[in-house]
């Protein structure tokens, strides 16, 4: 049947762990989709990888139908990851909480190309670095 | 005071959000994330469609949110956003973040209030299954709103409804049906609550097939509907209980149900019967009336909604040479 796209949600959600509570009950439900479906549904599609935030993008249709895909983690988490750090700096101009090589955000990008906006590798690798400088990591040889 | 802020704790919650580029969402989403318990999410504001994609993408800004609980934790929390929002914003300039207050509810039930009672035609009305059909002395179609297929109410399948409902009067009503990509399943069932004693309904898609046996079930007709994975070929070769109907569906897209005619989806029709078509925008019409044509039909009737068109032809007794 043909569908009219109403919006796309990308949720950054725990692999296994979707349920109504914020945010993915407001989120969804606003828009009238079968919210409990969706959480059963992404449930069973990430139960392997329990823990991991594993982004899911959403097509809603005017009709109320949707699809989901699953996306690869956000850059920020596979960055704190390569650098070994829990969080983020929380004041990223000045204070540096750990580095990362240049090695790392190329397979970073190589990981995420599909799900980045980027024409080519450069262009992915720019927009990983971008990330990683906005989280008060410094990029090293 | 004390109790006050305990009731708060438990029903509300402060969402933060921020409209901004796509680059930047990211980097935002991260620092939401260090403090919003359940996760961040990333919404389109807008969404174009053009001639090479009609289902339409996402363009423009993205509106990046995410909610906290509204406990003893929330200034800190706050204002630890805030900050990291702050110095973020001096490497790339972004708007003020927006806050508002959201009452907590039951989000696994909030989403039905969008669903309400379709009347269709002049005989048919689409009931969600949670509800009370508000006209008893219309035929209730019972059909719950799930992942892959709406709620029966795209004008796609009204018009299907519609047409449908004009093959069912009369000396005509105990004709047979096969639906030919049947979906959700919703149309043969219409056929059998409006007086079909048996339906075929077949689709290429798993997904539509357990979701048809719900419908049925849900419906109590699934005695009467046989549903399985096919297509035209599948039928035609004998695989299912029926292999001509009186009455046949294909609510689809204009260029497939042009394939299907091109098959031979008119043999599926008794001489006689009636071919209904739908899923066909106003501009694509003609096509497919020239399909129908080649194909040994006469239309007989014409129904548009909006951009969308459905068409109903009767199969010529006998084929041209």
């Amino acid at each position: 049947m043909a569908k009219k796209l109403k919006t796309v949600v990308r949720l950054q959600i725990t692999a296994g762990k979707a349920n109504p509570a914020p945010p993915i009950g407001p989120a969804l439900a606003g828009h009238g989709i079968n919210l409990m479906a969706f959480c059963k549904e992404y449930n069973a599609r990430t139960s392997n990888r329990m823990g991991e935030i594993i982004p899911a993008e959403i097509s809603i249709f005017t009709d109320g139908s949707f699809t989901f895909v699953l996306k690869t983690p956000p850059a920020s988490v596979l960055l704190k990851k390569a650098a070994g750090v829990d969080k983020g700096s929380a004041n990223a101009p000045r204070e540096k909480v750990g580095k990362v090589t240049r090695a790392q955000v190329r397979e970073i990008a190589e990981l995420k190309m599909k799900d980045l906006n980027a024409i080519d590798i450069e262009g992915a690798m720019r927009q990983i670095e971008g990330t990683a400088r906005n989280m008060g990591l410094q990029i090293v040889d | 005071m004390p109790w006050e802020a305990a009731e708060l704790a438990e029903e509300s919650w402060l969402e933060i959000s921020l409209v901004v580029d796509g680059e930047q969402a990211e980097a935002i989403a991260e620092v939401l994330s260090r403090h919003a318990p359940g996760g961040v999410v990333i919404e389109s504001t807008a969404v174009a469609a053009n001639d090479d994609d009609s289902e339409g993408h996402p363009v423009g800004p993205l509106r990046v949110y995410a909610f906290l609980p509204v406990d003893d934790t929330l200034e800190e929390k706050r204002r630890a956003i805030e900050e990291g929002l702050y110095y973020l914003g001096r490497i790339l300039p972004m708007p003020a973040p927006q806050f508002r207050n959201v009452q907590q509810q039951d989000w696994s039930q909030a989403w039905k209030q969008h669903y309400r009672p379709v009347a269709i035609g002049k005989r048919l009305i689409i009931v969600p299954s949670w509800l009370e059909s508000p006209q008893p002395e219309r035929i209730a179609v019972r059909i719950d709103p799930g992942m892959a297929f709406g709620t029966g109410t795209h004008p796609t399948t009204q018009l299907c409804l519609e047409l449908l409902e004009t093959c069912y009067s009369g000396k005509t009503s105990g004709s047979e049906v096969i639906d030919v990509g049947c979906g959700s399943g919703i149309l043969a069932v219409a056929a059998l609550k409006l007086g079909a004693p048996r339906a075929l309904g077949v689709d290429i898609d798993d997904e539509a097939i357990r979701v048809a046996r719900e419908n049925a079930a849900l419906n109590q007709v699934g005695e009467r509907f046989e549903i399985a994975l096919g297509s035209l070929q599948e039928i035609k070769s004998g695989a299912f209980g029926l292999h001509q109907a009186p009455v046949v569906l294909a609510n689809i897209l204009a260029p497939v149900i042009i394939r299907l005619l091109d098959d031979g989806l008119a043999e599926l029709v008794a001489p006689g019967g009636a071919l209904i078509l739908s899923g066909i925008l106003a501009e694509q019409k003609e096509g497919v009336i020239a399909a129908l044509e080649n194909a040994g039909c006469r239309l007989e009737e014409t129904r548009q909604m909006g951009d969308w068109v459905a068409l109903k032809a009767s199969r010529l007794a006998v084929n041209p040479v």
